[in-house]
């Protein structure tokens, strides 16, 4: 521990050690989490005092979201429609997550009862237990703390400027009680749009990403391919895979079979690019490594150019998905007559904003969760890499 | 000659291009030499004399520019697992773990379901047991030069070629290897030729030694060693021995010198 360690420090360094002790853990090895303990800086008394702040801000700020809602009066002009009259449903939502908080920060507050010991019985492993779980939220909760606090103040601000003041040109910006509510009304639909979109998204894309795997491969893997993909990836490979949508609408048969193609057609170009320069990049020593083996042609080519080459193949599958996406909602808002793209522009037809914006914050979180899942699955495979995954 | 583990090296002649200056670069010249199945050699030789090339031509990574190379009698057309090489670097498979760079060499010389069990029992006798399901890149250098042989081993190819493969450990892990090598040959009994820029090395191991000078690589000195195992380092047959391929390395880098004149 440091030298400059104030008394605080060490006596919280004492009842660590105590913790830790009393663990059934081996004497030399550490566990993660422990490794990190000893590791961090010794904190000063203010330095806590803002810590546990910090904490609380974030339930501070979700109940002053729920008191302006409830209490401020709304903005004076603002003639409520019958359907879409405040309600209280914003107010179940920003409380469920104030719950979630409060919960969060009485697990925390668990933590400050660890020095105390009960008599006879020092190293009670359940207690101490008990107080790791609850360092370890705590821990959490300081780190998630200032972005959720942010996010909330930025829900009270739009809150403010829509509802309260209208300060927000209106009625383009519905305040958020009336998009939840839209939301709910439309959810069938909306349920729809999204499982339509998902499934042109997947088929788009992995038809599009496994050509472009196939051109890779070929071209990074023998010169004659390469003579011939070479030339066509640095012609139509800077082009915008839309610009094509015109054409598609006319020439394809099916407007879905169309999209697909779209789509496919914006992966298949960096999943090529990144592929071909994976396999020229291999290190040669591990073809005659496998060769020696007697490793067949086959093997070669799956067993050890697309391992590989998979941190490079990922590399194009990411630039890949966000084309992707792009593709996918300018094939929707343009002929598509289904899909989350296609809701969007149905609905700002008809001057619905509230599900307009339903449909954007719906988008929003079906692509954030479509590239966490892809996100996972990359870490995932590429483990191995040293250093891990950027 | 022509029993399994046999090597017959018929005046190889290997020439590269080179790409920077245009030129050739003769790496081996008119090089002959013959190993008895299961027999145990090493070859010494200053650093860039063509050791390397000569093993990879052997393994049928590399096409005798000139002459031939007949393994158990059949000319070498490429690689076959019953040639495996240990290389200069580890070429573990940094997407796979050490147990499953080991199946995979299995695997693709179609041994696998004989030598299953043996896989652990392997990567116990390396001292990697700890580490069967780590990354190579989580290893040390020596734990990656040992993985590396024993993924060659577990293949129990006719003939092991060596290159080098103790270079990156300390000189207590390396001699317990060496042991476990003789070992391993002497309970396997197939032809054995080791690369190694250490002669006491060459001495501990083998029992013939082949002695190379650089540019163009050819066989200067070919010495035998007519002890029995185990050797005793401190004997005084073993220390003449040493004196006297150090001499013979030495004429060979003198070679070297006029040829650099
Ligand atoms: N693929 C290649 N292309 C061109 N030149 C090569 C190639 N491989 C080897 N050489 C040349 O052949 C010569 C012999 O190389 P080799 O690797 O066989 O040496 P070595 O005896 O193994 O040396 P060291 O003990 O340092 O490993 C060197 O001069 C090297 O530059
Ligand atoms: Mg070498």
């Amino acid at each position: 521990m440091a030298t400059t360690a104030t008394t605080t420090t060490e006596t919280d360094a004492a009842a660590e050690k105590t913790i830790l002790d009393s663990l059934e853990t081996r004497a030399s090895e550490l566990s993660i989490w422990e490794l990190r303990q000893i590791e961090a800086k010794p904190k000063t008394a203010a330095g806590k005092a803002v810590d546990w702040l910090l904490r609380l801000l974030p339930l501070i700020v979700s109940l002053l979201i729920i008191a302006q809602y409830k209490f401020a009066p709304n903005f004076k002009e603002f003639k409520p429609l019958d359907k879409s009259k405040p309600t209280n449903l914003w107010v179940w939502f920003i409380g469920f997550f104030a719950a979630i908080l409060l919960a969060r920060v009485f697990i925390s507050l668990f933590s400050l009862l660890e020095n105390v010991r009960f008599r006879g019985d020092k190293n009670n492993s359940r207690w101490n237990r008990a107080i790791l779980f609850s360092k370890r939220t705590s821990q959490k909760l300081r780190r998630n703390a200032p972005i959720y606090t942010a996010v909330f103040i930025l829900l009270f601000a739009y809150d403010w400027a829509t509802l309260k003041t209208g300060r927000l040109p209106q009625p383009y910006f519905p305040w958020p009680d009336a998009i939840l509510n839209a939301m709910i009304s439309d959810r069938v639909i909306l349920w729809k749009s999204v499982w339509h979109s998902l499934i042109l998204l997947f088929i788009g894309y992995s038809s599009g990403g496994l050509a472009g795997l196939v051109t890779g491969i070929a071209a990074g893997w023998s010169e004659k391919a390469r003579y011939w993909v070479w030339p066509v990836v640095k012609v139509l490979g800077p082009i915008p895979s839309t610009t094509w949508l015109p054409i598609i609408l006319i020439v394809a048969s099916s407007l879905f079979g169309g999209s697909v193609f779209l789509i496919a057609l914006g992966v298949w170009y960096p999943v090529t690019m990144t592929t071909m320069t994976g396999v020229l990049n291999i290190p040669k020593s591990n073809f005659e490594a496998a060769r020696t083996f007697g490793a067949t042609k086959a093997a070669l080519i799956f067993k050890v150019a697309i391992p590989a080459s998979s941190p490079f193949i990922f590399q194009g599958l990411t630039q890949g998905m966000s084309i992707a996406c792009t593709a996918l909602l300018v094939a929707e808002m343009m002929g598509v007559e289904a899909g989350l793209g296609w809701y969007i522009n149905w609905q700002r037809g008809w001057a619905e904003f509230a599900k307009m914006y339903a449909a954007v914050i719906i988008i929003c979180l079906t692509f954030f969760l479509v590239n966490a899942l892809f996100s996972f699955i990359k870490k995932r495979v590429l483990r191995w890499k040293e250093g891990g995954v950027v | 000659m022509s029993e399994r583990g046999s090597i017959e090296v018929r005046n190889l002649n290997k020439t590269f291009a080179r790409l920077d200056s245009g030129g050739t670069l003769c790496a081996i010249e008119d090089l002959s030499l013959t190993v008895e199945p299961g027999e145990f050699v090493s070859i010494v030789g200053t650093s860039g004399c063509g050791k390397s090339t000569l093993l990879r031509v052997i393994a049928g990574l590399e096409m005798p520019t000139r002459g031939e190379v007949l393994c158990g009698g059949v000319p070498v057309t490429g690689t076959n697992p019953d040639r495996g090489l240990v290389f200069q670097e580890h070429t573990l498979f940094p997407w796979l773990t050490v147990r499953r760079n080991i199946i995979f060499a299995l695997k693709s010389s179609k041994r696998l379901g004989a030598n299953r069990a043996a896989v652990d029992t392997l990567i116990g006798k390396a001292g990697l047991s700890e580490f069967a399901g780590s990354y190579p890149h989580q290893l040390s250098g020596g734990m990656r030069q040992r993985a590396s042989l024993i993924r060659s081993l577990a293949v129990s190819p006719d003939v092991l070629l060596l290159d080098e493969p103790l270079g990156a450990l300390d000189s207590f892990t390396r001699m317990t290897l060496q042991d476990e090598i003789i070992r391993l040959w002497q309970e396997r009994g197939n032809t054995m030729v080791l690369i190694t820029h250490d002669v006491d090395e060459a001495v501990y191991l083998s029992q013939r030694i082949v002695v190379m000078s650089p540019r163009p690589g050819r066989v200067t000195e070919v010495v035998d060693v007519p002890m029995s195992y185990p050797r005793n380092r401190g004997s005084s047959d073993f220390t003449e021995l040493r004196v006297k391929l150090l001499t013979a390395l030495n004429f060979a880098s003198e070679v070297e010198q006029e040829y650099n004149l």
